[in-house]
């Protein structure tokens, strides 16, 4: 992972979220400043340029979407990612009229933050190759065709959406959540038993002929995609 | 017509107490006729005994008893007059006994003897009897006694046949008889109107009541400004529901409120747990334990979105779009996208029905329906089963129905099936890992589409969940091809 030098600064009054959020960042090299409260992130959100700046609603000092509207009024460049509990759709408009660029509910999980933060960076962390390699793993997004040493594997559309999500993101962990949406939508997000079924079919044509297993289950986490046996 | 409402004991108790009262009217006047009438026939016949009496008073001075016979029978002519007329005397010799009259109408002889009772010893005593006649005519018979010096006592009698009173009262009973339909008529006709007018108000607040169920407690009960006991029944229903919306609203607000506060330390648990089943450093079978923890906390997580999205849905918040959509296409679409989770348990999914079926709403929250009561069908349908997935047209509805051939749903358990928690097999769910929110989630949906789900079930045979929503016409700006969310 060669993110660096990204400079980001979490604002968030639940001291404990803000530890393991700016913890597990500092893990994938960021360089990460946190305010436990409005006031306090503001006075630091205007002395220093930051890339992305990700922000809890609920906050002591200023609030959340005040702290936002001054961002805006301030000309901020940084990209903001909202934190919240809360999830009512009325919130979320106002969210983003306030100027949020995205935003996640609580409770999430650490990776998809970490997704949302890279996307926010302009700087995806996936390949933008037309084909992903894997160990002996070839998927063509151009083609949608999937090889492994060299042979030609059939898949159809969802295991092929799957594959190339997991692939896309290999070493890393991808919730059942966070493949619920990508590969169908949010209103499967309660039917994670669809992807343990689909990966195991995935697995019956791409792992199981093959003495490497290259998709792994990470307990409680989701699945992931690595040449190591370990992810 | 139901015999135990309001209504019909209302007209019931109008209705008696006018025939009541009719009958208590027809029954005196039917005997004050009776005593009037009967009453002057006797002073009549009273009249002519003491006029006889006189008569056979002086016959008797004059030493002639038998001249008294001829003077009677030339004065009053009681054959031809109808009258029966009879002079005894105590010792019991007949003096005079009226032949039979000219219409036959009764015979003299057969009449029962004197009744000595009646006159006494005394001066002069007039007493009246009625006397049955043949053919259940009767006569009124009325007694004179007269006292004649030397302790000799007469007793004149004169007896007219009760015809004409008895004809009149008849008259009077038919009458009374004839107008019993109309008197019948007026009381149900009469108390059905009045009952009506004083219940339509009943009818109209049951009607609104009706509608209130947990959905639209907002909605109160028209109040009609009569100033009546309606009007403070409608008030003090408006009350109660008040009081239930408040009740409603709290404990919506108080799930609402737990589910919110459960968010912050399930984040913390999930992210403390999440940086340690990555951990390469660590051994597999923590790894492996604190993996399981972190399941449970994903079942917790989705236990609390599950709770606050049925109460938010409940509270009637708005939806996050409201567009017109082919709730076919959605359904074949999502039947499709769930193909594998069946195929996986060689369950067969077939879905029928025709496009075009337009509903409105957000989409992404019927889809949800569609998916919930699909993965409920599936999951409960042992292997090789079949699924069946309708969308039809029923009376201006959309019907959206999913049948599986699975074990179904025991009786006892069916009307609980939509409540949160509600496991049918307790143990057989856990062990899926439902949260036991799926259908409650299905129903708010419904509930907030102004629909409604219903399920039916045979046991052994399968189940059957039936959603109705409102059809509504196809837009013609909106483009059907955008159909899947």
């Amino acid at each position: 992972m060669a993110v660096t030098h990204m400079r980001l600064l979490l604002v968030e009054d639940e001291k404990k979220v803000a530890d393991f959020v700016a913890r597990g960042l500092r893990e994938e090299r960021f360089v990460v400043d946190v305010a436990y409260d409005g006031a306090v992130g503001w006075e630091m959100a205007s002395r220093r340029q930051y890339d992305v700046i990700i922000l809890d609603l609920m906050l002591p000092g200023i609030h959340g979407t005040e702290l936002l509207r001054r961002l805006h009024q301030q000309g901020s460049t940084a990209a903001v990612l909202v934190l919240t509990a809360r999830d009512s759709i009325n919130d979320k408009v106002e969210t983003f009229e306030a100027g949020a660029d995205d935003y996640l509910t609580k409770p999430f999980a650490f990776a998809e933050l970490l997704m949302r933060v890279r996307a926010l960076l302009r700087r995806p962390p996936t390949n933008r190759a037309h084909v992903l390699r894997v160990a002996d793993l070839e998927v063509d997004r151009l083609t949608q065709q999937v090889r492994r040493t060299g042979k030609r594997i059939e898949l159809t559309l969802k295991e092929f959406a799957l594959l190339e999500y997991l692939v896309a993101h290999a070493g890393e962990v991808l919730s059942r959540t966070m493949i619920v949406e990508h590969v169908w939508d949010k209103s499967f997000e309660n039917l994670t038993n669809i992807v343990d079924v689909y990966v195991r079919h995935v697995r019956a044509k791409v792992d199981d002929p093959f003495p490497t297993k290259l998709i792994h289950t990470v307990r409680g986490a989701g699945y992931s995609v690595s040449e190591d046996k370990e992810p | 017509m139901n015999t135990r409402s309001l209504k019909f004991q209302l007209i019931g108790w109008y209705a008696g107490l006018l025939f009541g009262l009719f009958g208590l009217l027809g029954v005196s006047t039917y005997w004050a006729l009776r005593t009037s009438l009967a009453g002057s026939l006797k002073e009549n016949q009273l009249r002519r005994a003491r006029q006889i009496g006189q008569l056979l008073r002086e016959e008797v001075q004059r030493q002639d008893e038998g001249g008294v016979g001829r003077e009677v029978q030339a004065r009053y002519a009681p054959d031809l007059n109808d009258r029966f007329i009879r002079i005894a005397r105590w010792d019991g010799g007949l003096v005079y006994l009226s032949p039979s009259p000219k219409s036959q109408s009764f015979d003299p002889t057969a009449l029962p003897p004197p009744r000595w009772s009646e006159a006494q010893w005394s001066e002069e005593v007039e007493a009246a009897r009625e006397v049955p006649l043949l053919g259940g005519r009767r006569m009124l018979l009325a007694g004179h006694a007269v006292k004649m010096p030397g302790e000799n006592l007469y007793l004149v009698e004169v007896g007219a046949p009760m015809d004409e009173v008895q004809a009149d009262l008849r008259h009077w009973l038919v009458f009374l008889l004839a107008m019993l339909p109309i008197v019948a008529a007026i009381a149900l006709g009469g108390g059905y109107v009045l009952v009506k007018r004083a219940l339509a108000p009943v009818d109209r607040i049951s009607c609104s009541a009706e509608r209130i169920s947990s959905h639209n407690l907002s909605e109160r009960l028209p109040v009609p400004h009569t100033g009546d006991e309606l009007e403070r029944l409608s008030v003090a229903l408006n009350h109660m529901i008040e009081r239930l919306d408040a009740a409603f609203q709290h404990s919506r607000r108080f799930v609402a409120d737990a589910s919110h506060e459960l968010r912050t330390p399930l984040t913390i648990v999930r992210g403390e747990l999440e940086s340690f089943v990555t951990n390469a450093q660590l051994k597999a079978e923590w790894r492996e334990r604190l993996g399981s923890a972190l399941e449970e906390v994903d079942r917790l997580a989705s236990i609390v979105e599950g709770l606050f999205a049925i109460s938010r849905l409940d509270a009637g918040e708005a939806a996050s779009e409201w567009v017109p959509f082919d709730l076919a296409q959605l359904a074949a679409s999502t039947a499709d996208q769930m193909g594998l989770l069946a195929e996986d348990k060689k369950i067969q999914v077939t879905c029928t029905g025709s496009t075009g079926m337009w509903v409105e709403g957000d989409r992404a929250r019927l889809k949800q329906v569609v998916v919930n009561l699909l993965d409920n069908a599936i999951k409960y349908t042992p292997e090789g089963g079949t699924v069946s997935l309708k969308v039809e047209a029923e009376n201006g509805q959309a019907i959206l129905e999913v049948a599986d051939n699975g074990p179904g749903i025991p009786p006892e358990a069916l009307p609980r099936v939509f409540e949160r928690f509600f496991r049918v097999d307790k143990a057989r769910s856990r062990e899926q890992g439902g949260a036991g929110l799926g259908l409650s989630i299905v129903k708010s949906i419904c509930a907030a589409h102004h629909g409604r789900v219903e399920v039916s079930s045979e046991p052994g045979r399968g189940s059957r969940f039936r959603v109705e929503l409102p059809r509504v016409r196809p837009s013609a700006s909106h483009d059907p091809g955008k159909n899947e969310p």
